[in-house]
Formats: structure tokens, C-alpha cells, sequence
């Protein structure tokens, strides 16, 4: 590869077409109307077909591993992965332009129901004791459910996955060290795209728990993927493991409801929460409780958040982006479903009293948020950086859940509804925005691995040059340019610069919980809130610190020197999400992306009223000069604060001209003698003190979780280990011990002697002679 | 006329002298020999029944009971030298195949 431009260009004609099926079959669909065939009727094939593709590659792959044709044409497996994942993204597509064209009717959802996969009686037992059968036919059933919510984060998982797998063509390939292993990446890697997907669009708290825990599967079948390395082997287990802890909850909430309402269907519960006012409250809070801890293990939410950063053991951008981007965004979703409980306002049928869980929510998401960008502010490795800043990136949305789930609850309509649609629209932001960032950074450690490998002898491999330790980067503004522009598009995104990205969703979660807590008496959202706003300026300070120790100032390893852009498919999905998180939330706010996720309000609806113009106006004043004082006060610190205190403290640290002679995109170039304008801080003291040394030990959590495993689990083990040698094993062994005594004797008469055989056939046959005759007589 | 008791007796004695020429004796054509004897002495037991009887049917069985008994000789014969090709000895005593 690389005597041609762009040689993934070739390979993927044949998916560009694919990508216009949906538009043909729309079109098509004028002439045959009537057909029964239909995007929601398709949809089940979204997650199906990259299921089915799985072991289609894992047996290719494991049959032709070797063979010239599977690793060039078929890129190991790669080829077919991304085919299906064509496919799915194109029927996401397909769907998304038939909800937006027919609406949902009456109904709160699209659904569709497929087949009822198991049916059922329910029996139970009356007061005097008989069993009778107390529900006739009941039905698992398996089906589609599609709403703006699911709708968003079909997108956001068929996108990104689809992207994701375009750049491991280029990141995996590439590599030797994945010689002849990649059919496992790309099988495992389609099985965790069926399982996202399948959890976007199930129509039951069932099949949502059941794709789940697919994605958990696949989640520790990727952070192992390095298995020999021993620490990629404990990650995956930790994962797998802390993961697990929040999944028992999650089980034991979905029994709660099923014990509730006789049903986990979505059509059956969400249809009235509160089954006519008459659901136990103090149930329904335990049941929430438990689908919360649930979605704290998924997300890596304090106190469960101890997995994400080790899950980037993973294949370098590639597992660590499904750990930013897709999967993680699980328990957001899962969380965002208990809506209908809280919706206590006139438009829904929930249950009063919740207001505590939505306490807890937002709490959990504050302290996580702060915490991690504490932690984020020590780490050398630019993969740890932005996994605790997806850490903290998706504690924000939690606290925006939390705050619109309280204001559900105590009947504040509007405003719950704003807040919800700017936590979604964050999680939208968010995982374009970190998707993208991992693809960089991946990039930059490519460059840098192969630097090193070019520069350093070849027969001298095993020095422990870390490829990803910033402390080893420096200046590849000039040598990664679409690198280096993409990283500060995305970090711009997450800090929250305003009118990029991230900085619509953000101030809108911002503000409400502010006012939520200011103007509608939720005094106890006071701790969330201060958090939230003070980590708007951490955000600012460790993601313009990762950018400035990367690509600014001058090489600090002689690697870093001669890394260049070389590998290809890597550059189109950064262009393209660049260009997403530079653009996409100015323009989906336009179209009203907030309200519409919020209470599926139409997009453009005030394009339409007002115009193109006025839009922009309003947008842009709502955004900036709101009209109550309390919140224009608010947006602004925020913005003061992240755009202004954070970044320039950073760049007091880390900031530096590129080396004479080096030029960086122009995109950028202002970026860097800006950077040294601030003066500089020396901060080798800080960096030594204590508290630095507890943020790069990520405040002991796993020492913490150690200490108390020992505690507890380990006895507990002991005792069993010797309940299971000395009991259950003493009774095998006693069984046979007696067996083999007891056959010892017994074969002594088997003398092979065929007079002996004669002898017992004769006695054998008086015995039954005088039986018989005792008998007659 | 010899009363049937008599007869039966006879053929009681006879299959003792067989068994007991089964259990005691290694040679193998001894034993079969033996076998012969038990089976003649369930002869003299129909021979009696039929004689008592005054009915045909006992003569019948004996006869094919004698031709089955001269095949499976034969049989049995061809058995014996199957295993002195095998063991270079159709003593009882030194086959113990079925022990294995």
C-alpha cells in the first residue's frame, strides 16, 4: 500500500453503493406502495446481519488464516466487517429518513413487533395454597422499538462503528504484531456492533439486558485481545468483573419491574407507569435505584469507574473508542429510559416520590465528573487522558439526567424536557467529538511506533519506549498536521468552545442544572452544580495540556522528530468527524436537536417558522444573552472559565513554539506563539507534592477495592475452597475409594478358568430350580 | 418292562457323573466327552416321559436331541483345534482367555 493517494478509495466504491440502497428503495417505494416491506420492518436486520457475520469471519478466519487472498482482498476479515456495518449504517439511515418523513403518529414510538419468541402461563398460588394460573399467554416477544432517543443513538453506534472499523483497516493491518490474529478483532468487534445496535432498537427491558451483556462479553473479549501481555489480561478481567457488579443490580432492578408490572415490555410499562396511580412508589424507587448502579458499571461511573482506564490495554484507538464512544453510552441510554417513571407532568403517567434517586443520579455524575478530571490532570499517557475525560465527559450527562429526572418528578415540564434534550445532545457531541480524539490519538501513536522502529536499530525492539507517554511527543503539530487540527477540533468540542460542538449541549446542562437548583428549589442539586461548573475549567486545562504536550513546542524524543503521516484509511473517518464536531452542534441546534430529543418536537420546525436568519439570531441570543440575569451570569463564568482560565493555565505549563524551520496546518498555527504569551509557571513542585503523586495513583481506588476484596472475598473463598477439598471433594473420593475396594474383591472371581464360569452357571441354575420349586410348593 | 422311575433314575446318575467329570477334568475332549453324558442322560429322561406317556413325542425330541448332539461335536471338535493352534494345549487349566 501507499504508491496510490488514497488506495481506500477502491475498496470502498462497492460500500458507497451500499450506503445509497436506502435512498433507491425510498424512491423505489413511490412506485410499489403498498408493499409491506418497510424501513421499520427491516430494522431487525440492523443488528442481525453483523451478528450473523460474526462467525462468518471467525471460521473464514480461523480456516484461511494464512492465505495471501484473505489478507489482501479481505484485509483478514476486515472487509466483511465493514460491509455489514455498511449495511447497518445504511438501514439506520434508511430508518431515520422514514421516521422523519411519516412521524410517529399517535404513538410515543415507531414499534414493530417481529415474532413472539416464547409464550407462556404464569402460574400462582391463592391464599389456600392451590395453583392456579393467573396469566394466560404471556409473550416474550422480540421487537423494535424506535424513538428520537433510540433514533440518536442508532446513529451515533452504526456511525461510529462504521467509521471505526474503516480506521482499524488502516490501524490493525498495519501492524505485525496482529499478523494473522485480526479475523478475532473484526469478529469480535461486529458481535459488539450487534450488540450495541441490538440495544439501541430492543423493544423490552429483556432483549436490552441480553444485548448488554453481549457488549460486556465483547468488551472483555477485546480489552484481551493482547492476552499474553499479563496486563491487558487483568484489565480485560476488571473490566469484565467490575462491570458484572453493576449488571446483578441491573438484573435485580429488572426482576423488581417485572414483579411490578407482569411485563418488561417498553409498550407495557411506559403505556402508564403507574398502572392507574396505583404502583408501590417505594418499589419503583428500589427498582430505579438498581437499573442506576447498573448503568454506573456500564458508564464507569464513580464508585464502578475503576475499568475505563485500564480497558485502554485494548488495541490502541480502536477498543478504547468503543470504550468512549459506543458502549459506555449504554448506561446513559438506559438511565434516559426511566424518564417515563419520573414524568409526573401532564404528560406522562409516572410516580411521585422518585425525587431522590434523581438525587443520586446527579450526585453520582458530579462527583465522577470532578474526580476524573482530576485525575486526568497527572496522566503522561494520552490514551489515560481522554479516557478519564470520557469519564468526566459522561458524568455531565448523568448530572443533566439526574436534574431532568427531579424535574420530572416535581412537575417542571419545560425545563426538564431542555434538560434532557441538552444531556442527549451532549452524549451526541460527546461521542463524535471522543470518537474522533481516540482515532487522533491512535494516529499519533501509530506515527510514533513506527517512528521508533524506524530510528531505533532493528534488532534492538525490547527498550521500553512507550509510544503513548506524551512525555516522549512534542512538536508533531508540523509532522501530523490533519493529526494535530483534528485533535484541537475535537478538543475544542469537549472544552466547550462556544459555537463548536460541545459547547451547545454542555451550557445547556450547565445552566439547568443551575437553575434548577437557583429557581425551582432543588437545593440539594447545589453540590452537582458547583462540580459541573467547576470542572468546565478542568475540561479546559487537561485537554489543552494533552494537546500542547503532543504537538506543541519542540520534539522531546528523537522518535518524535521523525514521525510523519503516512498510514492510510486513517485520515478520512478524522476529517469527517472533524468536520461533525465542528459544525454538527451549531446546526443541530438550529434545527432544534434539544427539543426534538427532548419531547420529539419536529427538527426545523423553527427554521421553518422563523427563517434561516432569525434562527441563527435566536439561537446564538438564547445561547449567550439569556434573559434571566442568574443564568447570563452563569454562562458566562463557564465560559470564563473553560475557554479563558483553563486553557491558559495549561499553556503556562506546557505551551512552545514549534523548532525553527517547522510549520504547522494553518489552522492551528495561531495556536502555538499564542501559547507561549502567558508567561510560564514552574510547577516541578506541585508535580512532586503529594497530591499529585495521589491523582497519578488515581486516588488509590484500586488499592482501595483491593484492600476490601482481601477483606472480605478472600475468606470467604478460603472457606469455601476448603468446604469444597474437604467436603464435597471428600465425598467423591469416598465413593470411590469404596467402588474400587468393593470391585477389588469382586473381580477375584473372574478367574477366566471356564470351569469355574460352569460352576457358578450350575449353582445359579439350582438356586433358581429350588426357587422355583419353594415357589410352586 | 423296565418301570420309567427306574429310567429317570438312571438319567439322574448319568448327568451327576457328567458334571462331575465337567468340573473335575482339564482335557478338553474329557469335558466335552462329559457333556456328551449330561446330554444322554436328558435323552433317558424323554425316553422315559415317552415311554410312560405312552406317547411319541419323547422318541421325537431324542432323536433330533442326538443329531444336534453329533454336530455340535463337530463343532466343538474344530473348537479344540482352534485353540491348540493357539495355546499348544487344550487344558482347561492353561486357558484363561476370558479372564482378560
Amino acid at each position: 500500500m501507499g504508491e496510490s493517494k488514497n488506495p481506500e478509495m477502491k475498496f470502498l466504491i462497492p460500500i458507497g453503493l451500499l450506503l445509497l440502497f436506502p435512498f433507491m428503495r425510498i424512491y423505489g417505494g413511490e412506485f410499489a406502495r403498498g408493499s409491506p416491506f418497510d424501513a421499520l420492518e427491516s430494522a431487525f436486520l440492523i443488528p442481525l446481519i453483523p451478528l450473523l457475520i460474526f462467525p462468518l469471519i471467525a471460521i473464514l478466519g480461523q480456516v484461511y488464516n494464512k492465505e495471501d487472498w484473505w489478507k489482501e482482498r479481505f484485509k483478514e476479515g476486515g472487509m466483511i466487517a465493514i460491509g455489514s456495518l455498511a449495511i447497518a449504517l445504511s438501514l439506520s439511515v434508511w430508518l431515520a429518513i422514514q421516521f422523519f418523513t411519516q412521524g410517529t403518529g399517535d404513538e410515543d414510538a415507531l414499534r414493530w413487533n417481529l415474532f413472539n419468541w416464547i409464550s407462556f402461563d404464569v402460574l400462582g398460588q391463592t391464599a389456600d395454597g392451590t395453583w392456579v394460573t393467573m396469566q394466560q399467554d404471556v409473550a416474550l416477544g422480540v421487537g423494535i422499538w424506535v424513538d428520537p432517543l433510540s433514533l440518536m443513538l442508532l446513529f451515533v453506534a452504526a456511525f461510529l462503528c462504521f467509521l471505526i472499523c474503516w480506521f482499524s483497516l488502516g490501524y490493525m493491518n498495519t501492524d505485525p504484531i496482529n499478523e494473522d490474529r485480526n479475523h478475532r478483532f473484526y469478529a469480535e468487534f461486529v458481535l459488539f456492533s450487534a450488540g450495541m445496535l441490538g440495544m439501541v432498537l430492543a423493544d423490552s427491558f429483556l432483549w436490552l439486558f441480553v444485548f448488554w451483556e453481549i457488549m460486556g462479553l465483547c468488551s472483555y473479549l477485546l480489552i484481551g485481545f493482547y492476552y499474553e501481555r499479563p496486563s491487558a489480561a487483568y484489565a480485560a478481567k476488571k473490566a469484565f468483573l467490575t462491570t458484572r457488579v453493576g449488571d446483578v443490580f441491573l438484573l435485580i432492578g429488572l426482576l423488581i419491574l417485572y414483579d411490578l408490572y407482569g411485563s418488561l415490555d417498553y409498550a407495557v410499562i411506559f403505556g402508564d407507569p403507574s398502572i392507574g396511580g396505583t404502583v408501590d412508589a417505594g418499589m419503583l424507587k428500589w427498582a430505579m435505584l438498581m437499573l442506576f448502579i447498573g448503568a454506573v458499571g456500564k458508564s464507569a461511573q464513580f464508585p464502578l469507574h475503576v475499568w475505563l482506564p485500564d480497558a485502554m490495554e485494548g488495541p490502541t484507538p480502536v477498543s478504547a473508542l468503543i470504550h468512549a464512544a459506543t458502549m459506555v453510552n449504554a448506561g446513559l441510554y438506559l438511565v434516559a429510559r426511566m424518564v417515563p417513571f419520573f414524568d409526573v407532568t401532564s404528560h406522562g403517567h409516572g410516580v411521585e416520590g422518585l425525587g431522590d434517586v434523581a438525587i443520586i443520579i446527579a450526585w453520582t455524575g458530579g462527583i465522577t465528573a470532578c474526580m476524573a478530571a482530576m485525575i486526568a490532570f497527572v496522566q503522561n499517557d494520552i490514551k489515560k487522558v481522554l479516557a478519564y475525560s470520557t469519564m468526566s465527559q459522561l458524568a455531565y450527562i448523568f448530572t443533566g439526567l439526574g436534574v431532568s429526572l427531579w424535574l420530572f418528578n416535581n412537575d417542571h415540564h419545560h425545563a426538564a424536557v431542555i434538560a434532557f434534550g441538552a444531556s442527549m445532545f451532549h452524549l451526541f457531541n460527546h461521542a463524535m467529538a471522543k470518537g474522533m480524539l481516540f482515532m487522533a490519538s491512535g494516529s499519533v501513536i501509530h506515527e510514533m511506533h513506527h517512528a521508533h522502529h524506524h530510528v531505533s536499530d532493528p534488532g534492538d525492539h525490547d527498550d521500553d519506549f512507550d509510544a503513548q507517554d506524551m512525555r516522549n511527543m512534542g512538536g508533531l503539530a508540523s509532522k501530523l498536521p490533519v493529526t494535530a487540527t483534528a485533535m484541537a477540533i475535537g478538543s475544542a468540542s469537549i472544552i466547550g468552545l462556544p459555537l463548536i460542538g460541545g459547547f451547545w449541549s454542555k451550557e445547556g446542562i450547565i445552566a439547568e442544572t443551575w437553575s434548577a437548583t437557583a429557581l425551582y428549589g432543588a437545593s440539594w442539586m447545589l453540590l452537582p452544580a458547583f462540580l459541573i461548573l467547576l470542572t468546565a475549567g478542568m475540561t479546559g486545562f487537561y485537554m489543552t495540556r494533552m494537546w500542547m504536550m503532543t504537538f506543541a513546542g519542540k520534539p522531546k524524543s528523537v522518535f518524535a522528530g521523525h514521525a510523519h503521516e503516512a498510514t492510510p484509511w486513517i485520515r478520512t473517518p478524522l476529517v469527517l468527524l472533524s468536520v461533525i464536531s465542528l459544525l454538527g452542534g451549531f446546526l443541530l441546534s438550529l434545527l432544534g436537536a434539544i427539543h426534538w430529543l427532548g419531547e420529539g418536537e419536529a427538527l426545523g420546525s423553527a427554521l421553518e417558522h422563523d427563517g434561516a436568519v432569525m434562527t441563527v439570531l435566536e439561537t446564538i441570543k438564547h445561547a449567550f444573552l439569556p434573559t434571566d440575569t442568574f443564568l447570563l451570569l452563569i454562562t458566562w463564568t463557564a465560559v470564563a472559565i473553560s475557554l479563558v482560565l483553563g486553557p491558559m493555565m495549561a499553556m503556562r505549563i506546557h505551551g512552545g513554539r514549534l523548532a525553527k524551520g517547522e510549520s504547522a496546518h494553518i489552522g492551528i498555527a495561531w495556536l502555538l506563539p499564542l501559547s507561549t504569551r502567558f508567561g510560564r509557571s514552574d510547577v516541578t513542585e506541585l508535580a512532586n507534592s503529594g497530591v499529585a503523586d495521589a491523582l497519578q495513583r488515581r486516588l488509590f481506588f484500586d488499592e482501595w477495592y483491593d484492600a476490601a476484596v482481601a477483606a472480605t472475598v478472600i475468606p470467604l473463598a478460603n472457606v469455601l475452597a476448603w468446604f469444597d477439598k474437604r467436603v464435597i471433594d471428600g465425598a467423591i473420593k469416598g465413593i470411590e475409594w469404596g467402588s474400587q475396594s468393593i470391585s477389588g474383591e469382586v473381580r477375584k472371581l473372574t478367574t477366566g478358568s471356564a470351569r469355574d464360569y460352569i460352576l457358578m452357571a450350575v449353582v445359579g441354575t439350582l438356586s433358581i430350580a429350588v426357587l422355583m420349586w419353594r415357589v410352586a410348593v | 418292562m423296565i418301570p420309567a422311575e427306574y429310567l429317570a433314575g438312571l438319567g439322574a446318575i448319568l448327568f451327576c457323573i457328567g458334571l462331575v467329570g465337567v468340573f473335575t477334568r482339564a482335557n478338553a475332549i474329557i469335558v466335552l466327552m462329559c457333556v456328551e453324558i449330561m446330554l444322554n442322560a436328558v435323552n433317558l429322561n424323554f425316553v422315559a416321559g415317552a415311554l410312560h406317556h405312552g406317547d411319541v413325542t419323547g422318541w421325537v425330541f431324542t432323536a433330533i436331541a442326538i443329531g444336534i448332539a453329533a454336530a455340535e461335536v463337530a463343532v466343538g471338535l474344530a473348537i479344540f483345534l482352534a485353540l491348540y493352534g493357539e495355546h499348544e494345549s487344550i487344558s482347561l487349566d492353561d486357558i484363561t482367555d476370558l479372564k482378560h
